[in-house]
């Protein structure tokens, strides 16, 4: 991908404002560079309009002003090769179709493979996530953290250059969560997409990342950006011992329980 | 597998009694055949063949005004549960029209279309458009968020997304109105079949009535519930296939 500015996504002085009889102002004129093949994190107390900042990067809904660039051009609609990762995965997921069709229904619209060339397509990307022998299984038919891992095979298998995420580890129990940790980061030290992760779970925020944004409460502004220097690959037992990991968490939660 | 046997002994028991109060006299015969008086004249109008023209009759008007109306509800449905524009141009009409009975509307068909098959294919169409229109708009209303943004990230367009993700998804709720449709369009028939008196199983019905052939009247009535019991079981298998992922409540 072109970068033609040096960053892989440009958000410059973007506003949102919800009309309505109050209007409610999420956030304004808030500027962030993502730097290409970078995973960074957003954080912020929950209600602060980090989800909707998100959208609003994704196209899913318009801005009330400024603009996305995406390899220096202008976002509108959903760009390919731009992803998103929704946090209900069970929802996400269409019940009529095997994980397998599921994973196809990402990219084949764009690529019209062949029918065999796209199954193998798909199971390739099911392979990568664990998920090799449940390529004909229905997604109801899984368990809720095998349901997104079939999401994120789905995400991947669209070739993504830029991945947001909104949460998406917020509705499983804690030791799939850290399953998933370790999938998505080995995932992303292999490919380098840039990434977009919208969390509360601090600990979360610090193992993937290398950037961190804590955003102030409503309307939303950056209250800090840190970098979290931790070496790769990130291992889900040591990395979480890491002295400069606890100190980043000191400060993180510092910051979001409003010191 | 359910267990049939108490419900089928029943049927066998209250047949038993109805056939015993006839014979003993405790009703009037003339009146209330004994059953196997009327599985006779059943046998009879089986064995002659006499039942395979109105049948066809109500079979082929019955399918042509229920997939008539079903198609319009689909298509009528989707549109009122996508855009909010269209749910407002139709929305007090149809439910202004939805409560009426639909055989009232009769005098008035008649009175347009004639006694044919025009006046009761509309009049079946009527009748199941409403029931379909009402669930397809809730299904398509109900469609989760997430799996439209989903194919919008994706770089689905709207009409594709109104094709892969908002009918597959409301399916089932759709499902469940045409199951209702299919039984309400057997019984506006059959009522159109009677008042007509131009064929259809109705019409034999009513026929034989007018004849006092008691007895054949049953074999009809018979030959009728014997038709709604089948189109409702074989819809349900179908049903059961085509939206196996769901189990609407």
């Amino acid at each position: 991908m072109a970068e033609t500015d040096g960053r892989a996504l440009g958000i410059d002085a973007l506003s949102k404002t919800f009309g309505g009889k109050v209007p409610v102002e999420v956030f304004s004129g808030f500027s962030l560079d993502v730097r290409p093949g970078e995973f960074l994190s957003i954080v912020g107390p929950s209600g602060c309009g980090k989800s909707t900042l998100l959208q609003v990067v994704a196209g899913l809904i318009p801005a009330t002003g400024g603009c996305v660039t995406l390899g220096g051009r202008d976002v509108t609609g959903a760009p390919a090769h731009m992803v998103y990762l929704f946090q209900q995965y069970s929802k996400s997921l269409l019940p009529w179709m095997t994980a397998e069709d599921n994973v196809i229904f990402a990219f084949n619209h764009r690529l019209r493979l062949g029918e065999r060339e796209a199954r193998a397509r798909a199971r390739e990307h099911l392979a990568m996530v664990g998920l090799a022998d449940s390529g004909s299984v229905y997604p109801w038919q899984l368990s809720g953290g095998m349901q997104q891992r079939v999401a994120i095979a789905r995400a991947l298998s669209a070739d993504p250059k830029v991945l947001l995420m909104d949460e998406p580890f917020s509705s499983v129990d804690a030791l799939t969560r850290m399953e998933l940790h370790k999938l998505i980061s080995e995932l992303w030290e292999q490919k380098r997409f840039t990434t977009i992760l919208v969390t509360h779970d601090v600990d979360e925020a610090i193992f993937l990342s290398d950037r961190i944004v804590l955003l102030s409460r409503r309307p939303a502004r950056i209250a800090e950006l840190l970098e979290t220097g931790l070496p790769r690959p990130r291992r889900v037992v040591e990395t979480h011992e890491d002295p400069h990991f606890l100190a980043l968490r000191h400060a993180l939660l510092e910051g979001l329980l409003g010191a | 597998m359910r267990n049939l046997a108490p419900g089928i002994g029943f049927i066998i028991v209250v047949l038993a009694a109805i056939e015993a109060a006839a014979r003993g006299g405790l009703v009037n015969a003339a009146v209330v055949p004994p059953p196997s008086a009327v599985a006779v004249q059943l046998a009879q109008i089986l064995a002659s063949g006499v039942f395979v023209m109105p049948l066809l009759q109500t079979l082929a008007t019955l399918f042509a005004g229920y997939a008539a109306g079903c198609a319009a509800g689909i298509v009528l449905g989707i549109l009122m549960g996508s855009f909010r524009a269209v749910y407002g141009l139709f929305e007090p009409l149809t439910e202004l029209l939805r409560p009426i009975p639909k055989p009232a509307l009769l005098p008035a068909l008649i009175l347009f279309l004639g006694l044919g098959s025009t006046m009761k294919i509309t009049l079946v169409a009527l009748a199941a458009f409403f029931p379909v229109l009402v669930s397809t708009v809730q299904g398509t209303r109900g469609v989760e968020g997430a799996m439209i943004d989903m194919a919008r990230t994706f770089g689905y367009r709207p009409a594709q997304i109104l094709w892969k993700i908002v009918l597959p998804a409301a399916a089932p709720y759709i499902a469940v109105g045409m199951r209702v449709s299919l039984g309400i369009a057997l019984v506006v028939l059959v009522v159109a079949e009677m008042l007509a008196e131009t064929g259809g199983l109705g019409g034999s019905l009513i026929a034989m009535q007018h004849q006092f052939m008691v007895r054949q009247t049953y074999g009809w009535l018979v030959i009728i519930a014997v038709i709604g019991f089948t189109l409702n079981a074989l819809f349900v298998r179908v049903e059961r296939r085509l939206t196996f992922w769901s189990v609407p409540s």
